[in-house]
């Protein structure tokens, strides 16, 4: 009898912890809207924040901080949600007790508390969480322009109404304001995500990192980014071949067969292959680079051909020119077989052992670069033009901030980040703490020995733990981000904090230095960010569904050119049902009426 | 017997109260199938609506079947409901009869210990994540350096041969690494099954001269043909769904003519391109294609065999 009592009362246990557990996964959050831990937990996200210090350092705050100054803002918290996996990786493990972020409490009363979600990808992650309506007070994502993957997203969200309207806020604020100023943002930003005409007037989104001065068309070594093929130094002294003399895609081919019958040897002793993929894997991405002259599409692959007619790059002929160059580099083993498809690991693998003569793509500021001699940048290769300037679009810009419509006071939120964006945020968030991380010697922020020597260590935790500042990105990747108006050479003297003093990057510079860019201004937007329209809407959506990268490799790897010539009808029939004609259509009604709209050159 | 018959006859309310902590037990289970595979059914609604970030679900507006007419009436529709079908038919009945030959041989096997470790080694796989499995396929097959151009280097081949790239090795290598992964796993039940048959009759078939394969074959195979008929009713259900993770992470430039299935293009289109609704409505369409498939494959079963899940 007391078996039975005991059995039954097992199962009842048993039974009660089982449905515990079913019904703990189906908690709600409560709104969303809120700033507390309760949705923090809701949502299964990070945060380096331990939530019961919280209120102690709030407490503290109110007490000392309340209307000392004209930074003060609110005794608050507020959440950003970064879908940035840069931030992620580079946050300091205690958000409360960090100095920056002590710091920012002080002054404005608001204690920053960033989250993330751990994801396939940040835009998967977005997409997932915008469509479920669970965002905190404020998100932050990539977004260099409105052609990225993400604009979409944000685009619908803001017409749904999920953010919050911005627009009364902007004119009185310290930094923001700017954005109203004719010529201060880039005509992407301006047009096409920040004062959008389909916004009837509202600001959802804000679009980060725009700089204060545009110095596009300035080439500075001291920040200059380096991009495409690289090569081993080695194989090129033993060729005696100089670099930046390797201009056309004969040049490049010829480079190639000399590597191949050099018979040079990697780490292991195998044959090295002349061209490998990109440094970060795989992508038909370094074929922008590697293969420029070929690449006609030059407007997300659009453009206008010599007799004003827009096409398609695939409807054109110069689609087979460039197939039919790749696939001699593969035939004649040229070219890494994984060259658009190998996974980041390998390829970094594959680098290391030096298994490849040229990396497709990488640049300056990557560890494999800048930490040895052994990699030095090739060409640049000519592009459809037949010069090798490198192609800028006037300023640019980097991320994006919205702010949750139902967020608690939403002009705070807006005014903290304004706040970050002045001079006295960015220096705090750059520099961090005076007398800690930096001293001002003539007007000027100057990194301490200490801090100077963990920068060139690149002594991450230090930065992240112990003061909690961007240091130009090597530190806390938040404060580079969030922020906007930068001008680090006007406002603290130097290209980035510690540059003027040598740093861990002193070879990314010298490269810079050595091998100099020119640039040449192509005005315009991408020709799919006039997708976004209404009246676009459904070739949009038929539009997007079709992948011509995919189309494009696949045509690479065909078995001989039938297959190849079939590859490329079958997708030219894809486009003109998707509604290719309309878009085309519609881009020669833009192109008419503003020549300068698009980006279109040849 | 007596008593079971009279407690079968009893009312629901005496049997709950006699039996309570079993309904107790049975509540989680319940409330799991509501929560978890019965109230997201009333989601499908989505297909029928423009979504709205803001409005959710029930508050956006119908777009009655604009999503059906835009899938059906798109380029890749037959391509992508062929694929779907050729991979479901390669899982559901290709695959289908290997566990229960593995079940019979395991089941034939007198050493304990080596069957022990055998069923160990084979159903091990079933643990792994498909990422895993894949990346081992990828550095496998890799065109260069990988173990199987390198044996076939080593015959005297070219051993450069970039297989996933290839389309035709598509299916093969679908084939064998799904069967290894999860060969072991299904045989378990079959070697339940075949634990429960009497094991009188394999005495009496021996002593009437019946040979290891003749017992097989008129003892064992009849003996579980009810497990057999329910495992293979619920698994054409499947033939619709091909799995998400492992086509995607095979699916290459080179084999997407092959790889791009329903599974995928509804991860591609609804969560990387935000067209919910579009998703859903190609979501609704592969559950409705499985539950008509279920129903007829069951009722087939039922007068073929007499075996059927309801």
């Amino acid at each position: 009898m007391k078996k039975k009592v005991l059995k039954r009362m097992f199962s009842v246990l048993l039974a009660g912890t089982m449905m515990a557990t079913v019904l703990a996964g189906c908690g709600n959050d409560g709104g969303n809207t809120g700033s507390g831990d309760s949705q923090q937990s809701s949502q299964n996200e990070f945060s380096a924040q331990p939530s019961d210090d919280t209120s102690s350092a709030e407490g503290e705050s109110q007490a000392e901080g309340q209307g000392q100054s004209d930074e003060w803002i609110a005794d608050r918290e507020i959440v950003l949600h970064a879908y940035v996996d840069d931030i992620y990786n580079a946050l300091p493990d205690d958000q409360v007790n960090n100095p920056v972020f002590k710091e920012i409490k002080e002054r404005t009363g608001i204690q920053l508390k960033v989250t993330f979600t751990p994801g396939e990808s940040n835009s998967k992650t977005l997409a997932a969480q915008l469509a479920a309506g669970t965002i905190p007070d404020a998100i932050v994502c990539y977004l260099n322009n409105s052609a990225r993957p993400e604009f979409p997203l944000l685009h619908k969200a803001a017409k749904d109404g999920l953010f919050a309207d911005l627009s009364e806020y902007i004119p009185n604020s310290k930094v923001y304001s700017k954005y109203m100023e004719e010529g201060y943002l880039p005509n992407d930003s301006y047009k096409n995500i920040v004062f959008r005409e389909d916004f009837d007037g509202a600001v959802y989104l804000l679009h980060l990192g725009v700089d204060a001065v545009d110095r596009s068309m300035i080439y500075d070594p001291q920040e200059a980014y380096i991009g495409g093929p690289y090569i081993q130094k080695s194989i090129i002294d033993a060729l005696q071949i100089d670099p930046t003399s390797v201009r056309t895609s004969e040049d490049f081919y010829n480079l190639l067969v000399k590597i191949k019958e050099g018979g040079f040897k990697d780490d292991n002793g195998n044959d090295v292959i002349p061209l490998g993929p990109k440094y970060w894997g795989g992508s038909v991405d370094a074929m922008d680079w590697d293969f420029r002259s070929l690449m006609w599409g030059v407007s997300d692959n659009y453009n206008m051909d010599a007799d004003g007619q827009i096409y398609h790059f695939a409807e054109t002929e110069y689609v087979y020119d460039l197939i039919n160059y790749v696939r001699k580099l593969l035939a004649e083993g040229l070219l890494h077989q994984e060259y658009f498809t190998m996974d980041e690991t390998r390829a970094d693998e594959l680098y290391r052992n030096h298994s490849c003569a040229i990396m497709g793509d990488v640049h300056n500021y990557v560890d494999i670069v800048y930490e040895s001699e052994d990699w030095i940048p090739l060409g640049p290769l000519n592009d459809i033009q037949g010069n090798n300037k490198m192609v800028t679009s006037g300023k640019g810009a980097r991320g994006c901030l919205a702010i949750s419509d139902e967020a608690e006071n939403p002009e705070e939120i807006f005014r903290f980040f304004d706040w970050l964006s002045t001079y006295e945020g960015q220096l705090l968030g750059q520099y961090g703490i005076e007398g800690l991380s930096y001293n001002m010697v003539d007007g000027m922020p100057q990194l301490t020995e200490e801090a100077l020597d963990h920068l060139n260590k690149g002594d991450e935790k230090w930065m992240w733990n112990e003061v909690g500042a961007a240091f130009g990105g090597s530190g806390v990747y938040l404060f580079e981000f969030i922020t906007t108006d930068k001008n680090n050479i006007d406002y603290f003297g130097e290209a980035r904090p510690g540059a003027a003093g040598g740093s861990t990057f002193q070879r990314s510079v010298d490269l810079a230095t050595q091998y100099p860019r020119e640039y040449k201004l192509v005005e315009g937007l991408a020709a799919t960010s006039y997708l976004n329209s209404d009246d676009m809407a459904e070739i949009k959506a038929q539009l997007s569904l079709l992948n011509f990268d995919d189309v494009l490799v696949q045509a690479i790897f065909a078995k001989d050119d039938a297959e190849v010539k079939s590859i490329i009808e079958s997708f030219r029939a894809q486009l003109k049902s998707s509604g290719n004609d309309q878009f085309k259509e519609k881009l020669m009604e833009i192109y008419n009426e503003d020549p300068k709209a698009i980006n279109f050159y040849r | 017997m007596k008593s079971k018959a009279k407690i079968q006859k009893a009312p629901v309310g005496k049997r709950i109260i006699k039996f309570w902590p079993l309904y107790v037990m049975l509540i989680p289970c319940v409330v799991y199938y509501i929560l978890i595979c019965y109230v997201p059914i009333a989601g499908n609604v989505l297909a029928f609506k423009d979504y709205s970030f803001k409005k959710g679900i029930w508050g956006s507006d119908w777009v009655g079947l604009r999503y059906f007419r835009t899938f059906f009436s798109s380029y890749d529709c037959l391509r992508l409901i062929k694929n779907t079908l050729t991979v479901g038919l390669i899982k559901c009945i290709l695959e289908f009869p290997f566990a229960i030959i593995l079940a019979l041989m395991l089941n034939e096997v007198r050493n304990m210990k080596f069957k022990k470790v055998s069923q160990t080694i084979t159903y091990l796989p079933h643990f792994l994540s498909s990422v895993i499995i894949v990346t081992m396929i990828q550095r496998i097959l890799a065109p260069n350096n990988g173990v199987l151009n390198q044996i076939i280097a080593a015959f005297g081949g070219k051993g450069d041969t970039f297989f996933l790239m290839e389309s035709n090795y598509f299916y093969p290598i679908l084939f064998v690494m799904d069967l290894w992964r999860n060969i072991g796993w299904d045989s378990i039940i079959y070697l339940a099954a075949i634990a429960g048959v009497d094991t009188a009759l394999y005495e009496a078939a021996e002593m009437d001269g019946c040979g290891k394969l003749g017992r097989m074959w008129h003892i064992t195979l009849p003996g579980i043909r009810g497990t057999i008929g329910l495992l293979f009713i619920m698994g054409v259900g499947g033939l619709l769904s091909s799995g998400f993770e492992q086509i995607y992470l095979l699916r290459t430039p080179g084999n997407m003519d092959l790889a791009d299935t329903l599974d995928v293009y509804v991860v591609n289109v609804g969560l990387m391109g935000g067209q919910f609704g579009y998703a859903s409505a190609i979501g609704l369409v592969q559950g409705i294609v499985g539950l008509v498939i279920v129903i007829t494959a069951n009722k087939i079963c039922k007068k073929m065999t007499e075996v059927s899940l309801w």
